[in-house]
């Protein structure tokens, strides 16, 4: 059997190729496989070259018989022991009866021991110990922190040393399955691939599982005529043999001519096995045939071993690195996102980390007909068709692309801003979406050929196999895509979202504690309406006592007594009304809306003087009032606080003549702070926290007449306008009350 | 010789008719009334005004709970503080039925808790039981004299 000539071959069946089963080896060794008991089942058709024997005569023969006496006694034991694995053993170097030396590799697979002789030129067995410097001086390099670029250089001059092939790279795979040159070590006279892309057809599916299982391929010349397997098939199974792992595996006719086409006839790859998956390769090339010692083999294949597991850690340090960062700002993201209320609102106010989340260029939020966008977006039509596509889709968890284009063609209007966009619906029910725009990654990929030569060439031909003749580097600039969104943000994105969900919950349960704090609001107001009915009933016992009194007394000549009852009665009754009153109008103060205007503070002030007349009667009060600024507020609720203070003002100093009051204002940016001060009695300032609470009396009843809530009351007009109140005495010198009212609108 | 009541009283009203009612008992006692909660420690810690009266304590204190300043909670807070006054019965008298009072009234180590009726036969009858039921049961001590603040 010859090599199949290209025009026998279908390219559709390309990656369908039988690579495992090729039914032949290259021929620079040859190969038996045998039963345990180590009796020849097949022979490959070279058998004669290498060892005076036709492959057709060894067959059913002992391994004695066909390798020779000496031969069979160095490699008997290990070969019929059954201890052998699936990967390829050296089991030693041996002498043929020609005189011939061949290194022995044994393996057990598909139902078969598998002995492959590969011919060497020395007589003694392969020496691993010069490989070990090479590999030590590896590792010592490795640990030095070094990148994951100057890991694979490294690599690449090492492979190159060992083996002595012309071109050494490293590639590495991106997730489309495209090879790029990585790093590379070569002679002066070869062409330079660095920094080129290989396109992912280059190698096939079956390939890259292949090198998954098994580290390292030699292709020793790519002009080599396959000798195949006598008998063609397994004995054992029946069919084709599987010769996966068989160093001497022959390999696919279209892979030979690339490599031809290429000018490279020898070639050698060692898989790079990052978490399992195929990482990229290290890929040897030599533009004349070129053998490969079982020893430098052995020493490539750990050394890309060794490479994979700095490259896995370097990978895990810096995508534990990258999520970390990621992690860190939507912590930070969140924090701001549980103050406000309103979700859009609270959204909106951190659209720059919302941005640096997912390193995009531009960041929409969508809730029903509202859009809000920041950074570099599409505009709003859009967005919201945008938005109603993606309704349309469905998808309820994180979507992304970084080439939106390709699913949803209207994207091609506007690549420019959102080539990439990764989608939150952060409803269920609602058409509520966070987007994330990235701008357009125009990418220069250099390939190593024109990739599409063949489809622009042979439309009309498929079946016609032609790999790649020209490797000529080859410009290609991708339009219409982002850079890929990082598995960190894609997953980071859906925790952020059920993190969103949270605080949606969250502020369900902040619903809940409201109502729990209207129920608490409702029992304070239950305390109140007991003090209510505390300082009603005093006054009403007080009159029911009095009359019981007064009857009782009918008979008796004290005047002055009856007098005294009765005028306890009236007094009584005159302060039930009053505390009535001032209660209804201080538990209006929590409900009623204020109704801010501008309220001249001058005005309010002798409006507030003109009523108390009464209470003046013919007391001499000297009033010293300055110009007091305009201030915005509710102007009844205003009027009622100030006329609570010099009220007050006018009750505490009812001994004074002449009393003095003075009222005046100091007119900030920020507020307006008022004072009444008064020359009055005056309180004890370790007592001035209880001052503005309901029924709080720093004096005694006789002494000055109130209920008890006037200054409660004022209390609750500032701070439904945002202001502060407070007070200052010397006992026996007068007090002054002052009270704020901020610049800022008060809360309706 | 018996030893006094002491009775915490601001309002003017209820002062009037705890004395009548207290009268009406029969009590033998002398009252010894003061207007607010910092009087009350003054006397019970024989400071400020009170430094020079005789050594003693009350038979019982008749605290109202609502005094300004200082509360009849922080008096009791105060008494079970002091080591000499810790023994003395203290006796809220209150118009208030909040819960919150009965609750820190007894946490604090009231004796007993009296909700003012607005009936005054009612009111004058609860007086009596109490001034009876506390006083009656104490030896009287030696030389206490009646005193009333003069307004």
């Amino acid at each position: 059997m010859t090599q199949a000539s290209p025009e026998q071959l279908d390219l559709s069946a390309c990656d369908r190729e039988p690579i495992r089963t090729p039914g032949s080896i290259q021929p620079h060794g040859f190969m038996l496989t045998l039963s345990p008991a180590l009796e020849v089942l097949q022979a490959s058709a070279n058998l004669a070259q290498w060892a005076g024997m036709d492959a057709g005569e060894a067959l059913g023969r002992p391994l004695r018989e066909v390798i020779g006496e000496p031969a069979h006694a160095r490699l008997a034991l290990e070969l019929g022991s059954g201890t052998l694995g699936a990967r390829p053993l050296y089991l030693g170097t041996v002498t043929m009866e020609n005189g011939r030396h061949f290194d022995v590799l044994g393996h057990a697979w598909d139902k078969l021991v598998i002995a492959e002789f590969e011919a060497v030129d020395r007589p003694r067995p392969a020496d691993f110990r010069h490989l070990y410097p090479l590999i030590s001086d590896f590792l010592a390099r490795v640990n030095e922190h070094a990148s994951i670029p100057a890991l694979t250089d490294l690599a690449a001059r090492h492979v190159r040393s060992v083996t002595g092939f012309g071109r050494v790279m490293v590639y590495q795979f991106d997730p489309a399955g495209h090879g790029r040159v990585v790093a590379e070590s070569k002679d002066a006279d070869y062409e330079s691939y660095l920094g080129q892309s290989f396109p992912a057809s280059d190698i096939p599916a079956q390939a890259r599982e292949l090198y998954t299982l098994s580290p390292i391929r030699l292709i020793q010349d790519a002009n080599y005529v396959p000798a195949p397997l006598l008998p063609p098939h397994n004995p054992v199974t029946g069919k084709a043999n599987d010769l996966s792992f068989a160093a001497l595996r022959s390999v696919s006719p279209v892979h030979l001519q690339y490599m031809r086409n290429m000018g490279t006839l020898a070639s050698m790859s060692v898989s790079l096995l990052v978490k399992g998956k195929l990482w990229g390769l290290i890929s040897c090339h030599n533009t004349s045939p070129r053998p490969v010692s079982v020893e430098q083999r052995t020493a490539c294949e750990q050394l890309g071993q060794i490479l994979s597991l700095c490259i896995e850690s370097r990978e895990d340090a810096s995508e534990l690195q990258f999520r970390l960062e990621v992690r860190r700002i939507m912590v930070e993201l969140l924090g701001h996102l549980t103050k406000g209320s309103d979700f859009l609102e609270n959204m909106s106010g951190v659209f720059p980390e919302l941005l640096r989340f997912a390193r995009a260029g531009g960041v929409a939020i969508v809730a029903d007909d509202r859009i809000l966008t920041y950074g570099d977006t599409p505009d709003e039509a859009a967005i919201r068709a945008l938005s109603t596509w993606l309704a349309v889709q469905g998808h309820v968890e994180v979507f992304h692309t970084s080439h939106l284009a390709a699913v949803y063609p209207p994207a091609g209007a506007f690549t420019r801003s959102a080539s990439g966009l990764m989608a939150l619906p952060i409803s269920r029910i609602h058409k509520h979406y966070l987007l994330w725009f990235r701008p357009e990654l125009v990418q220069t990929v250099e390939w190593a050929g024109n990739p599409y030569e063949n489809k622009i060439a042979a439309p009309n031909a498929p079946t016609q196999l032609s790999p790649r003749t020209s490797f000529a580097a080859w410009r290609e600039t991708i339009h219409g895509h982002s850079l890929p969104w990082h598995s960190a943000e894609i997953e980071l994105t859906t925790e952020f979202r059920s993190a969103l969900l949270g605080i949606a919950l969250e502020r369900a349960e902040q619903m809940a504690e409201l109502a729990e704090e209207l129920g608490r609001a409702n029992k304070e107001l239950e305390a109140f309406s007991y003090s209510v009915s505390h300082d009603l009933r005093a006054p009403l016992r007080h009159i029911v006592g009095f009359s019981d009194l007064l009857l009782e007394s009918a008979g008796t000549e004290d005047a002055d007594r009856r007098q005294r009852f009765l005028k306890n009665i009236k007094e009584s009754a005159r302060l039930a009304g009053k505390l009535v009153d001032d209660l209804l109008s201080f538990s209006q103060m929590g409900r009623a809306a204020l109704r801010p205007t501008a309220v001249d503070m001058n005005d309010l002030v002798s409006a507030c003087i003109d009523k108390l007349g009464i209470d003046i009667g013919q007391r001499n009060v000297d009033w010293h009032i300055d110009h007091l600024p305009t201030v915005q507020a509710d102007p009844s609720f205003l009027h009622l606080a100030v006329y609570n203070l010099l009220s007050n003002a006018v009750k505490f100093t009812a001994q004074r003549d002449p009393a003095v009051i003075r009222i005046w204002a100091e007119d900030g940016p920020e507020e307006a702070v008022f004072h009444v001060a008064d020359n009055g009695a005056g309180f004890n300032m370790d007592y001035v926290h209880k001052l503005f609470g309901v029924f709080q009396r720093l004096h005694r009843m006789e002494d000055f007449q109130g209920t008890g809530i006037g200054l409660a009351n004022v209390r609750r007009i500032v701070e439904r306008h945002n202001g502060r109140v407070w007070a200052e005495s010397r006992q026996g010198e007068g007090a002054t009350f002052s009270f704020s009212i901020p610049k800022s609108s008060p809360t309706p | 010789m018996l030893k006094p009541i002491l009775l915490v009283e601001d309002n003017p009203n209820d002062l009037e008719l705890t004395l009548i009612a207290l009268s009406k008992s029969q009590l033998a006692n002398e009252v010894v009334v003061v207007r607010d909660g910092a009087e009350a420690l003054d006397y019970l810690k024989r400071q400020g005004e009170f430094a020079s009266r005789a050594v003693g304590n009350p038979a019982v204190i008749l605290l109202d709970l609502k005094l300004p300043k200082v509360d009849g909670l922080e008096v009791l807070k105060e008494i079970r503080q002091t080591e000499n006054l810790k023994p003395v019965p203290v006796v809220m008298l209150t118009s208030s039925k909040e819960e919150q009072d009965l609750v820190r009234s007894y946490e604090l180590g009231v004796n007993a808790y009296v909700v003012k009726p607005v009936d005054f036969t009612e009111f004058v009858r609860a007086i009596a039981d109490l001034g009876i039921f506390w006083a009656v049961l104490n030896e009287p001590p030696p030389g206490s004299r009646r005193y009333v603040k003069p307004k």
